[in-house]
């Protein structure tokens, strides 16, 4: 799975959470999934629950802290499909 | 396994050796500000002190309690319910450790000393990962310890006036995974005329709290059993709730 396909999937879950409408267009890997998506801090781990859900990958807990960005996201899934 | 280096845990000795010395000053001065400024009550103390010596003597291992959040000052009428200051003299240990948010409490010198020997661990909410984690890991270096710890797993004053599930963090699940044989205390406390939330309870509060303790389990492991025991915790303090109201016919 190459990173823009797993962006593209990373950014149609977090489009079920955020308050707002996003697109891969309007989101970069540099965008924070709290602040700037307005994601509430306690929805981070059914978000990570998904990734793992449709990457079929197992995250732990410290894994999860350090998801703070999409490309955060992105680069954690990558790193544990590979 | 501790995440906490020798000069944290001897900083928390400290912090507790400084409060059980202290107690009877400061735990008297804020337990005669609540009776005589606020004129608060609670509502069959005599019964919900009974309840906590039995189960703190029964019960094998550590006891978080889990409360639903209206007030600033919640913390402190939870421990002022659950147990005399003479109580708290004999065993300190019962006396509960709580999370104010810093940006709350931390503002003044006095606030600070009280937070201080009142054993309370403060966390930045919203605050960098490492800051909170060392927070999280004090609080679960204590229950290991075999301390009593407070949190509000709705990570803030309800803003609704009841209990707001989507805003429960599940770090609290989290906090009971870490550490073994944890059981839970549900506690849910609401002034009588406390509509919505406040900084502090409106005088003249009578407190009804209810308890119930239990020992989540969780099928799941990792995140899945974070979030689940987390769910426990908030369908319990939920139920607690609609009875609450279900009494009071509204």
């Amino acid at each position: 799975m190459t990173r823009e396909e797993v962006f593209e999937k990373v950014v149609e879950i977090l489009n079920q959470y955020s308050k707002k409408e996003i697109s891969k267009e309007n989101i970069s890997m540099e965008t924070s999934i709290l602040e700037d998506l307005e994601i509430n801090s306690a929805r981070l781990v059914d978000i990570v629950l998904d990734f793992e859900d449709a990457f079929d990958i197992e995250v732990d807990d410290d894994d999860a802290d350090t998801v703070a960005t999409v490309g955060d996201g992105v680069n954690l899934i990558l790193k544990k499909i590979q | 396994m501790n995440d906490l280096k020798f000069k944290e845990r001897f900083a928390l000795k400290i912090q507790y050796m400084a409060g059980w010395v202290t107690l009877p000053f400061w735990s008297t001065l804020l337990i005669a500000l609540m009776r005589f400024v606020g004129r608060y009550r609670i509502q069959h103390l005599r019964e919900i002190r009974r309840y906590y010596k039995n189960l703190k003597r029964t019960v094998e291992g550590p006891i978080l309690l889990c409360s639903n959040h209206l007030t600033k000052i919640d913390s402190l009428i939870l421990n002022w319910s659950l147990a005399s200051t003479w109580s708290y003299m004999k065993s300190f240990k019962i006396f509960s450790w709580n999370l104010p948010e810093r940006a709350n409490f931390y503002q003044n010198y006095i606030l600070r000393t009280l937070c201080y020997v009142g054993s309370c661990v403060p966390i930045d909410r919203g605050g960098s990962r490492e800051a909170v984690k060392k927070s999280l890991d004090k609080v679960t270096y204590l229950l290991r310890k075999g301390h009593t710890v407070t949190v509000f797993p709705e990570g803030g004053r309800s803003r609704t006036g009841r209990i707001q599930e989507d805003k429960f963090t599940y770090g609290v699940g989290r906090l009971v995974n870490k550490v073994s044989n944890c059981h839970v205390l549900c506690v849910y406390l609401r002034g009588h005329n406390q509509k919505n939330y406040s900084d502090i309870p409106h005088k003249g509060a009578r407190f009804y709290m209810n308890m119930e303790l239990f020992k989540p389990e969780s099928a799941y492991s990792g995140l899945r059993a974070t979030r689940d025991v987390a769910n426990q915790i908030a369908g319990r303090l939920v139920r607690m709730e609609q009875a609450y109201f279900a009494a009071a016919g509204q």
